[in-house]
């Protein structure tokens, strides 16, 4: 279903052509390793490219633009996976046959993407002054402006105490302080650095096939002298000493954050049973955290869990009152272990399976979860095409359940306290 | 059933009227693994007032979130778990004038659609369940209260509105979901999930005809009566409190600032003057303006900003937000930019780009089922046929958009909710 075409050494497009939607999309990510001294620079790239180029000098101008092209969009696209942080573009667009006669949207679409990326307005050295000092405030002010979404926010704390000796605990934007240090030079030198020797993937999902999309795409390679790096592979949780952690909040819920690691990952076999055993801990409105900790015994509005399978890392969060903190825990010790004694109901199995595979059906019936399934899995190193995996889903058994279970270790807790209200 | 096709946007709706009152229909997706059903009811928080049986009532504020969560029960059986095992996803949501159940799901389609519509349609309220639930609401009221976002709309919406329910949040209050009681749940559900009162609508690669008969099926042939809905909001379009305050744990003031807009008509005057409504936001603020990128620029607004209409049942607003560093000075600059966007006017070419743009947005959005699915639904509340909105941008005219934004877009008709650091 996916074509893969190399345009440029390094330089990869998927092609997924579907005449099925209405519109389609386009991403170009740089894939770089994530780390601390860069994750920043790569954060804030995107925005300031979005910013203005020579024939759209300003937001106005791109956007007059995107507005002919019948309000297609062009956005900011930063992801962390596993070890790798991504940085550029994603694009969506009109097909072409739902515009008035004679009007195309793609070809345009693409010729706007290369002047965004390759005709940046410049200042001597750098980016132009402007643009880099407004878009370092906004991605502190959005870096600050976790601390409104409690749970994001308790959430992010508790990776970043748990995972201080892995990549996973550098923050997917960089920190505030890095984001400060920015200059318009440096960001330039950087851009130019990484545009000519990281590994870059484009992908697409369409009503175009790979061949016509190549020749779209070509132009805004045209410039490149390609020099590309292999990425260091993914590596699996380089654990730090346990650690425990609260922090007070004038709050009228609090959050209780747990994080697990196991040595099951997405490299391993047992990875399918690992996610089925989160469904059926804390994966919906059918796990054991919500049928017992909410549904039963009242004692929260949300709790649930996830797996990051590129690291073994399995995390609880609850929305809890501050008092019940003891007894939440313990109930959510006692559910843990009731999945370690394999005590899973037939039901339970039944509906965590079929909960996982009715997703992955459905991963290919929007563009949008196309292209974040297929290229998060390609560069996280998931082993398992979808219909493998699915197979692999239906396989699982009640035992294999327990024994993963079993493998989870609690490493750090992170309590957001509320007090005053 | 009435099956109609859009060339224009490729899509095709089949609607019936079936004899117990309710509406189906279903938007056909052939080649789609997915497929959503959405049963919705008329009826949402702001609808605490009604007759029923020549009866006035007066219920609790919080009832019809209220009643979605107790829904979800049927006597001795898991309704969550049974959709779990066939590999479906539920889950509803209460808005200010509707209630939806929803599910999703790639097999089981049929079971599925049986389940919903048996669950939603059968009240089962026992007291220490109804007690219980309370509970797990305050927490969700006490999550709600520690969001910015949801605070700084909620106070927006008591600074603006006198009377119209739309100032108490959907989710009531720990006061007033106390007064709650099994006998009052059964009450409104009695009065607004008579089938006339509801629409069921499916996306996906389904048979309508088998949509039809399982509703026949599960839901009979007799309709039932429906409560009236007590409409007392009659309002000044001046609004109360022009300003209002809160400290809560955020980084940066974050800001919501509404306009009152006459309540949009039914039919299809209301997508009309939708239309209009979210082409005067675009023009006087929306991205492409000269206005947005001015104060982009000197650091006003970020990215956060955003906007657009709002209309419930009974009211209507302008309203845009986001995180600022001076709120104030944004309500002040948006009063400034109106009086310059109508003084200079937009021309030809721009006010057609505008609607191009929005045009395709709304195309675009198509391919969602869900968003899809919500608008089939609302619309036909509103007594109108969504996928005509084609024909509706190619009519609107700038005029139209003139005289709306002159008209509402005033100093006496804003407010503005901040939250600040604390």
């Amino acid at each position: 279903m996916i074509e893969t075409t190399e345009l440029l050494p390094g330089v990869t497009l998927r092609c997924y052509t579907d005449s099925r939607f209405k519109q389609g999309c386009l991403s170009f990510q740089l894939v770089r390793p994530m780390r601390a001294e860069e994750a920043a620079l790569n954060a804030l790239l995107p925005a300031v490219l979005l910013r203005g180029c020579r024939q759209h000098p300003d937001m106005r101008a791109i956007t007059a633009r995107l507005d002919e092209l019948y309000g297609a969009s062009v956005g900011a696209l930063v992801r962390r996976v596993g070890d790798y942080q991504t940085t550029g573009v994603h694009c969506g667009f009109m097909e072409d046959r739902f515009a008035l006669e004679g009007d195309a949207i793609f070809a345009p679409m693409m010729d706007l993407l290369r002047q965004l990326l390759t005709e940046p307005i410049l200042e001597g050295e750098g980016f132009n002054r402007e643009f880099v000092e407004s878009e370092k405030k906004n991605l502190i002010a959005t870096i600050e402006a976790e601390r409104n979404d409690k749970r994001a926010y308790a959430a992010a704390q508790l990776m970043k105490l748990m995972c201080k000796s892995d990549s996973f605990g550098i923050p997917r934007l960089g920190e505030k302080e890095q984001v400060a240090a920015i200059t318009p030079e440096g960001l330039y030198t950087h851009y130019q650095k990484i545009l000519h020797s990281s590994v870059v993937e484009l992908f697409y999902v369409g009503s175009f096939h790979a061949a016509q999309v190549s020749e779209r795409i070509r132009p805004l390679l045209a410039g490149l002298q390609r020099n590309p790096e292999k990425l260091p592979a993914q590596t699996p949780f380089h654990a730090c000493p346990a650690n425990e952690n609260e922090e007070e909040m004038d709050i009228a819920q609090a959050k209780l954050c747990m994080g697990f690691v196991t040595p099951v990952n997405n490299q391993s076999p047992d990875f399918a049973a690992m996610q089925v055993l989160n469904m059926i801990f804390g994966g919906g409105m059918t796990s054991k955290l919500f049928m017992n900790v909410r549904e039963k015994l009242s004692l929260c509005y949300s709790i649930g869990s996830g797996y990051h399978g590129s690291k073994g890392i399995l995390t609880v969060s609850a929305g809890i009152d501050t008092e019940q903190y003891d007894k939440v825990r313990q109930e959510i010790f006692a559910q843990l272990d009731a999945c370690c004694q394999g005590d899973i109901t037939a039901d339970e199995l039944l509906s965590a399976k079929e909960g996982i595979l009715s997703s992955l059906r459905g991963v290919t019936d929007s563009p949008g979860a196309i292209e974040n399934y297929c290229i998060t899995s390609t560069l996280s190193g998931l082993p398992l095409s979808i219909p493998e995996y699915m197979t692999a889903v239906a396989a699982v058994t009640a035992e294999q359940v327990a024994a993963v279970a079993k493998t989870l270790q609690l490493h750090t807790t992170f309590f957001l306290k509320g007090v005053g209200k | 059933m009435n099956k109609t096709v859009y060339p224009k946007l490729d899509e095709t709706i089949y609607r019936s009227q079936l004899p117990c009152g309710l509406t189906v229909a279903v938007v056909p997706k052939p080649g789609f693994t997915r497929k959503l059903a959405y049963f919705v009811t008329d009826f949402g928080s702001i609808h605490t007032d009604f007759l029923l049986d020549g009866q006035e009532y007066h219920v609790p504020a919080g009832v019809a979130h209220y009643l979605e969560h107790k829904l979800f029960e049927l006597p001795g059986r898991d309704v969550s778990a049974e959709f779990a095992a066939l590999g479906a996803n539920v889950n509803a949501f209460t808005g200010y004038d509707m209630t939806a159940y929803y599910f999703s799901c790639t097999e089981n389609f049929d079971k599925s659609l049986e389940l919903l519509l048996e669950f939603v349609s059968t009240p089962y309220f026992p007291e220490e369940s109804v007690v219980r639930e309370q509970g797990i609401i305050d927490q969700e009221i006490g999550m709600f209260l520690d969001s910015p976002e949801a605070r700084v709309f909620d106070r927006l919406m008591e600074a603006m509105y006198r009377r119209h329910p739309i100032r108490v949040p959907i989710l009531g209050s720990s006061e007033s979901i106390r007064e709650i009681t099994p006998e009052i749940l059964t009450l409104c559900h009695r009065g607004f999930y008579a089938p006339g009162n509801m629409i069921l609508c499916v996306v996906g690669d389904v048979d309508s005809e088998f949509v039809v008969q399982t509703a026949v099926k599960i839901l009979g042939t007799d309709p039932r009566p429906v409560a009236e809905k007590l409409r007392n909001w009659q309002e000044e379009m001046n609004c109360p409190e022009p300003i209002t305050h809160q400290q809560m744990e955020v980084a940066m003031p974050t800001f919501q600032l509404g306009f009152k807009c006459e309540a949009i008509p039914s039919g299809e005057a209301a997508i009309r003057a939708e239309v209009v409504g979210d082409l005067a936001a675009e023009a006087l603020f929306g991205e492409s303006s000269a206005l947005y990128l001015q104060m982009y620029e000197t650091g006003l607004i970020d990215a956060s900003f955003g906007g657009g209409l709002e209309t419930v049942d009974g009211c209507a607003m302008i309203t845009c937000g986001g995180d600022s560093p001076e709120p104030d000075k944004v309500r002040d600059a948006i009063l400034a930019g109106v009086k310059t966007l109508l003084e200079t006017g937009v021309d030809q070419e721009s006010f057609l780009r505008m609607k191009r743009s929005a045009l395709g947005r709304r195309i675009r959005d198509l391919d969602s089922f869900d968003s899809t699915c919500f608008r089939v639904c609302a619309y036909h509340f509103a007594h109108f046929d969504y996928f005509c909105f084609p024909t509706v941008y190619a009519e609107v005219t700038w005029e139209e958009v003139h005289e709306f934004l002159t008209q509402v877009v005033t100093e006496e008709r804003c407010a503005l909710s901040v939250i600040t650091p604390m």
